[in-house]
């Protein structure tokens, strides 16, 4: 005869009260969105008819004529994206050395790192609004506003990776009585050199979607093809710009992804930089990150 | 080369450039006496507390939507190639259009107002977090998988035990990095017609009124900020 075994004691488990509070601050924040917003929610269940609707009208028989000069206002979004991006380096380059604490006094470098914040928080198509009347409506004003839009955030990436280096290349240039700028020169700039370039194509990638948008307000570029056809209604040229938009972005990322590999990797056969192992994750997912 | 070719393309000079940003403007003195008080408005704040709304609840709809996307584009997640490559193609789609252009498509499909707002922002949280679950996805330790497999799992209940608690603090992470990407894109739907405290703004650029413009502009963007510092401390607890 076998005995029931008894049920094995398990203690209870510890109430997790953080999780608590916050799944409860989390639903009353959705609770409130939900009761606060007018959204005319029955209007949901008709709109994937509408989008189907508006897909057809757009794709059905699309007006290749206009081919040629779509492609050449992609042209146009693809420079506006990459003068912008160049201008951005230029400013960010430097204003990074003085925001990276390794180089320079903590407050110095907090100092800076606010003025990244502040530029990062102000959206690109905000900034074409205020460049436009300055410049007229022109390529220049969405060069502008991308210009000053990714000084913000291509600094904050920068600082992070120069904050990331071996400090060794450092010690021997102040051994040898280096002065600042030859220190920055021959300590910092070699071993940052290839992610820095990397970065820029990164900024590059999300810069192409900002000047895709920026015609929309008038700053050049597709974008305000776009914008007019569809508020016209002129279907069959809304719906070919919305492809050479999607093709091109997606043709743009695939060459600079390229790019960025082979910058990062090194030549084929080579072990490659040495760097990408010291970056710190935090650091690699915030610039994964920042395609968007 | 190419920033040659490109500087070519869009008419760039350098000394226009400067003649241009000396010569005063009501754009740039607006911006120098920014009306403070605008966001507090009875026209303004409602539309202001709009897009705090479309902000949370994109994020919440979007984030929740593109988990099983980002699980349904790997092998772990899914084993029939077909539908893979489906899901994959989908998400970079959805990927490659701009919150705006988003907001623009909504509009044209279904009407100005709130919703094209929402749907925007939905679509956009989608492209953001399944991209960046994807590739956290790419590095999961097999282990826990294998010991799924082993016992006889389900694929269900094999992302359920094994891969979810591993992807789980990224994931939400992400989610959080959504909400500030979307607090900022929410902020300049209204300029189409999708809601929210761009309307506002696109009201007093049409109007001129700059220093009105200027005042609620940074005022937001202040609270942007507070927003982003508050989230960035929260998500390197949880990474």
């Amino acid at each position: 005869m076998t005995a029931a075994m008894p049920a094995p004691q398990l203690p209870s488990k510890p109430f997790d009260w953080p999780k608590l509070i916050w799944w409860t601050l989390t639903a009353a924040l959705v609770g409130w969105a939900l009761w606060g917003l007018d959204a005319k929610w029955s209007r949901l269940l008709d709109a994937p008819g509408d989008l189907w609707t508006l897909a057809r009208l757009m794709f059905r028989d699309m007006d290749l004529g206009e081919t040629g000069r779509l492609i050449g206002e992609m042209w146009e979004s693809i420079s506006i994206a990459w003068m912008g991006t160049i201008i951005a380096a230029i400013f960010a380059i430097p204003l990074s050395f003085v925001a990276a604490e390794n180089l320079v006094p903590k407050p110095v470098a907090i100092f800076v790192r606010q003025i990244f914040n502040v530029l990062r928080a102000i959206p690109e198509i905000i900034l074409a609004l205020a460049f436009i009347p300055v410049f007229g409506l022109s390529p220049m004003a969405g060069v502008m506003a991308i210009g000053v839009g990714s000084i913000g955030s291509l600094g904050k990436l920068f600082y992070e990776l120069i904050e990331a280096i071996d400090d060794s290349p450092i010690e021997a240039a102040d051994a040898v009585g280096a002065t600042p700028l030859q220190r920055l020169r021959w300590g910092v700039i070699p071993q940052v050199l290839p992610e820095l370039t990397s970065l820029v194509m990164y900024r590059f990638e999300i810069n192409i979607r900002a000047s895709a948008v920026l015609g929309l307000v008038g700053a050049g570029g597709i974008g305000s093809t776009l914008a007019q056809s569809l508020e016209f209604k002129q279907w069959e040229v809304a719906g070919l710009a919305l492809i050479i938009v999607v093709i091109g972005t997606i043709a743009v990322d695939a060459v600079s992804g390229i790019i960025r590999r082979r910058i990062v990797a090194g030549p084929p056969g080579t072990t490659g930089s040495d760097l990408t192992d010291d970056l710190p994750p935090e650091a690699m997912a915030a610039a994964e990150s920042r395609v968007f | 080369m190419f920033t040659i070719l490109t500087a070519r393309s869009v008419g760039f000079s350098l000394s226009d450039l400067i003649e241009n940003l000396t010569r005063t403007n009501p754009v740039i003195e607006g911006m120098l006496n920014p009306d403070w008080g605008q966001i507090w408005s009875d026209r303004t704040r409602p539309r202001f507390f709009e897009t705090l709304q479309l902000a949370v609840i994109g994020t919440v709809t979007g984030g929740a939507a593109a988990l099983p996307l980002a699980l349904w584009s790997t092998k772990v997640g899914n084993s029939n190639s077909a539908l893979r490559l489906v899901v994959r193609s989908f998400n970079n789609v959805v990927r490659s259009i701009p919150d705006l252009l988003w907001a623009l498509i909504w509009v044209s499909a279904i009407g100005i107002g709130v919703l094209p707002g929402l749907l925007a922002l939905f679509f956009f949280t989608i492209a953001v977090v399944s991209k960046l679950t994807f590739d956290i996805l790419d590095g999961i330790d097999m282990g826990p998988i294998e010991a799924a497999d082993a016992s006889g799992a389900t694929t269900t209940q094999r992302l359920r035990t094994s891969v979810v608690p591993q992807i789980l603090p990224a994931y939400t992470s992400f989610v959080l990095y959504g909400f500030e990407l979307n607090l900022r894109a929410s902020a300049v739907l209204g300029l189409v017609g999708a809601g929210g405290i761009g309307q506002r703004i696109e009201f007093f650029r049409a109007q001129g009124r700059w220093e009105e413009l200027w005042g609620v502009v940074f005022l937001f963007f202040i609270i942007v900020v507070i927003v982003e510092f508050i989230s960035v401390r929260l998500r390197r607890r949880l990474v």
